[in-house]
């Protein structure tokens, strides 16, 4: 297929850097077509690393590997026995999304996530939605992460969704589906804003030749994003991390520092009369707004789990009274539960009364017995995934999996249905990702981030995760994921 | 400020402080070895003990080797089980930074984390295998360069002023350790005539604070025990002596103390062991004994720093109300 751009070599008899590149079978390529000819947004790309050659790339990506341990610029692995910070691996070679693409992408995460919210608001007061019959309460209410203690709360403004990171991928003809929300706290945006930055240090004249839309105003946007609900100028925000031992924590010491806020754990705060306070040299100091990374499990032990040593006691009471923002809002797992998803075209329907703009991927709903017949006789065709775990933990891709693999979670989803849902294998979209030999393609996702404040907003690209390991289709960085930089390309002014 | 933020500033600048003192005592140390090659003199031993670390070496080590200068190195430089240890001191500094990366500057953050990474590396092994001096040359260097880019890039505000309040209330206490490195190795001081090899020591003590200069400008010619001692104990314009880190530390809490602060044993203490030490004539310290003298600012230093942290970052509790009125003075008898 990719002949045409194999068999070139330079004129110093060198091999071409992307002569040996072989798109995957059935599979969008991200830089080439079908014909294997280059893509129009990625041709200086790949002109420009073959001027480089070799050598000269690899030097450079030692640099920046280099710039990213000097940065301190890493995450935590829990399964490290030493507590090890690691360097989240970075691929030189950028991922590129056209204009338009992008704007279609974006209009679709706008109206998803603003359905989402409308759908939590509704939820969380008179369950319409559910008494329409639209959704099947069972499926919403037996959800282990519905909070039925914050029904009748409603945070100010209506707002739930501060900051979500939907997760997209894209299917062999390249086409943007949604694989999957985060609506409590996803993570990774500085990856997305450290990335820019490296990759301009790293590769300056490739970045030059491209005009590329800025990411860099993000942490501006967030800080008027969880403030907007705080009345007057000067709102006394914070983020409150699990603390330095948490895999994110560069991420919320990050944040912290470009919105100019403290960074606080659960014991820098205190309630006394259902007000939260900072406790600080100078006495207790009101808190107004929290960008809060911790999930709601630990937040408050009084409301949720007891025995969680990184909350703040009395916060949900503080909330309930509207003394204090939460951003984001408390019980917002049930819009981002993997069984509610294949419900959310309806509800966008429902609420919004528009079509979806963006696709998603046909989902078993294991609770239902139909649906669980055909995924336990279909496992080697399918994904499956537990409803409410992250970082690629608790899934299994069935054609990739062993035959003891797939017994076991057939086992797993007869136990306990309502845990699982079942995809088809997407082939994910795959891109030139950098490897001892060369480039060779690697499957990607995008995460890309939504800020909801008086207005939304959408970080123009994301987070591209790509996975390293050779046939895998786990982008996640705890199971040998890694990132590129995220290019939307300015529209061309004609 | 967050209570905790500010202790891990606090603490950030001692450990750097530690660092940086541990590196120049070894430097200087090396030299004056080679100086002072007599038999029957320890050489090595009394850095152990001017550092406080006499019983765990003693754990560790076996008696012929406790003046050994590799073992005495290897145990100081690297020994983590040893919390007075460079790696230990750099550990805890590097962490404390990372807890505090949103207050301190991306250029701190990044000078210690490339120390730490170049200590802990392939390339610190072999610069302190190779090349003893420029080792812990670049890592006094590499700590002045912080506080460089503290005093040069971070907001100089609460978390700045925590820093270095640290870091004098630290420094106080390493140069009254650092003087008595003379009497671990060869014994009292007083005014009597002095051996060559205790003008030698007293050379290495102000080489190991940077003041062998200075020293001269002030001491016209003059170099004995009692004026080197009388110089790192009381020079006002020297920024390694006793009594000018302690005027900074005053200085510094000065600011971090807010008006009508009930927070009164640490400025209480500092103001004691300052008036003290003020009144106090070399002479006196003699007759009381320059090692004692040493001890009892050690002890002081270290109650003072304990006060700190009772009194500003344990978690207060109280909301704080708009600052109270003045207490009326009481009226005189009528």
């Amino acid at each position: 297929m990719a002949k045409k751009a194999r068999v070139k070599a330079t004129s110093d008899g060198s091999e071409r850097i992307f002569s040996g590149y072989k798109p995957l079978a059935s599979t969008y390529d991200e830089y080439f077509s079908e014909a294997g000819k280059v893509r129009p947004q990625a041709s200086t790309i790949v002109q420009h690393l073959e001027n480089l050659g070799r050598d000269e790339i690899r030097e450079r990506m030692r640099l920046a590997h280099a710039s990213f341990l000097e940065g301190g610029i890493t995450f935590s692995v829990y399964s490290d026995a030493r507590g090890g910070e690691r360097v989240f691996p970075f691929d030189p070679l950028p991922r590129v999304i056209d204009p338009a693409e992008w704007k279609s992408v974006e209009q679709g995460l706008k109206q998803r996530v603003e359905a989402l919210n409308i759908f939590l608001n509704d939820i969380y007061s008179k369950q319409k939605i559910l008494k329409d019959k639209k959704i099947p309460s069972a499926i919403v209410l037996g959800s282990p992460v519905y909070r039925p203690e914050v029904k009748g709360i409603r945070p100010r403004n209506g707002n739930y969704i501060y900051v979500a990171g939907i997760d997209l991928i894209r299917d062999q003809q390249g086409t943007y589906r949604v694989l999957e929300d985060n609506v409590r706290v996803p993570s990774g945006v500085s990856y997305v804003l450290e990335n820019r930055i490296v990759m301009k240090k790293t590769f300056p004249r490739l970045f030059d030749r491209h005009s590329v839309v800025p990411v860099e105003e993000y942490p501006n946007r967030l800080r008027r994003a969880v403030t907007s609900a705080v009345p007057g100028r000067g709102a006394n925000l914070v983020v409150l991390t699990p603390g330095v031992f948490n895999s994110a924590y560069f991420e919320h010491s990050f944040l912290a520092r470009r919105m100019g806020c403290d960074l606080v754990e659960g014991r820098d705060l205190a309630v006394v009369k259902k007000r939260v306070y900072a406790k600080t040299t100078r006495g207790l100091q009101p808190v107004d707004s929290i960008y809060r990374r911790i999930d709601d499990d630990f937040i408050d032990p009084l409301a949720f789990r007891k025995d969680s040593m990184l909350g703040v006691p009395g916060l949900v009471e503080a909330y309930a009274r509207g003394n204090v923002v939460l951003a984001n809002g408390i019980g917002n797992g049930v819009a981002d539960d993997k069984a509610i998803y294949p419900f959310v075209p309806d509800i966008i329907r429902y609420y919004l009364g528009e079509e979806p703009l963006l696709e998603q991927v046909p989902t078993y709903i294991c609770e239902r017995k139909s649906d669980r017949q055909y995924t336990t006789e279909n496992i080697d065709k399918l994904v499956v995934k537990a409803v409410n775990e992250a970082g690629g933990y608790g899934m299994l891709v069935g054609p990739k999996a062993s035959k003891k693999e797939r017994a076991e979670f057939v086992r797993k989803v007869n136990a306990n249905p309502r845990n699982y849902i079942a995809q088809p294998l997407v082939e994910l979209s795959a891109s030139p990702t950098w490897t001892p030999r060369g480039p060779a393609p690697r499957r990607l996702d995008l995460r890309p981030f939504v800020l909801r404040g008086n207005d939304t907003w959408v970080l123009p690209g994301g987070l591209t995760r790509v996975a390293l390991v050779r046939g895998s289709y786990v982008v996640n960085s705890s199971q040998g994921g890694g990132s590129k930089d995220t290019w939307v390309l300015e529209a061309r002014k004609s | 400020m967050i209570s905790r933020v500010a202790e891990s500033a606090f603490w950030l600048a001692r450990y750097l402080e530690r660092v940086e003192t541990m590196a120049r005592m070894m430097y200087v140390n090396i030299n004056f070895v080679l100086d002072v090659n007599l038999e029957g003199v320890p050489r090595w031993w009394p850095l152990v003990l001017a550092v406080g670390a006499e019983k765990e070496f003693r754990a560790g080590t076996p008696e012929d080797k406790r003046d050994d200068a590799e073992t005495v190195q290897e145990f100081l430089c690297w020994n983590r089980d040893q919390s007075t240890s460079i790696a230990s001191s750099l550990d805890h500094a590097r962490e404390n930074a990372r807890t505090i990366r949103e207050t301190i500057s991306l250029e701190m953050w990044e000078s210690l984390n490339g120390l730490s990474l170049w200590f802990n590396g392939p390339e610190g092994r072999k610069r302190y295998q190779r090349e003893r001096f420029e080792f812990y040359q670049h890592l006094r260097d590499q700590c002045v360069l912080f506080q460089g880019f503290a005093l040069d890039t971070m907001l100089q505000s609460e978390a700045y002023h925590f820093m270095r309040l640290g870091t004098s209330l630290e420094r106080a206490g390493q140069t009254a350790r650092l003087l008595d490195v003379k009497y671990h190795a060869l014994g009292p001081t007083g005014r009597s005539i002095e051996w060559p090899r205790e003008i030698a020591q007293w050379q290495a003590i102000l080489r190991s604070c940077s003041a062998i200069e200075p020293y001269f400008k002030v001491a016209q010619g003059e170099l004995s025990g009692p004026r080197v001692a009388e110089f790192l104990l009381f020079e006002k314009e020297f920024p390694h002596s006793v009594t000018r880190s302690l005027e900074q530390a005053r200085k510094f809490l000065q600011l971090v103390r807010p008006r009508g602060s009930s927070a009164e044993r640490s400025a209480r203490g500092l103001a004691e062991l300052r008036s003290k030490l003020d009144a106090m004539s070399m002479d006196e310290v003699l007759q009381v004994g320059l090692h004692k003298t040493l001890l009892w600012i050690v002890d002081s230093v270290a109650a003072i720093c304990a006060a700190v942290q009772e009194e500003y970052f344990l978690a207060p509790t109280q909301v704080r109300r708009h600052r109270t009125a003045p207490r009326r003075k009481l009226s005189r008898a009528a």
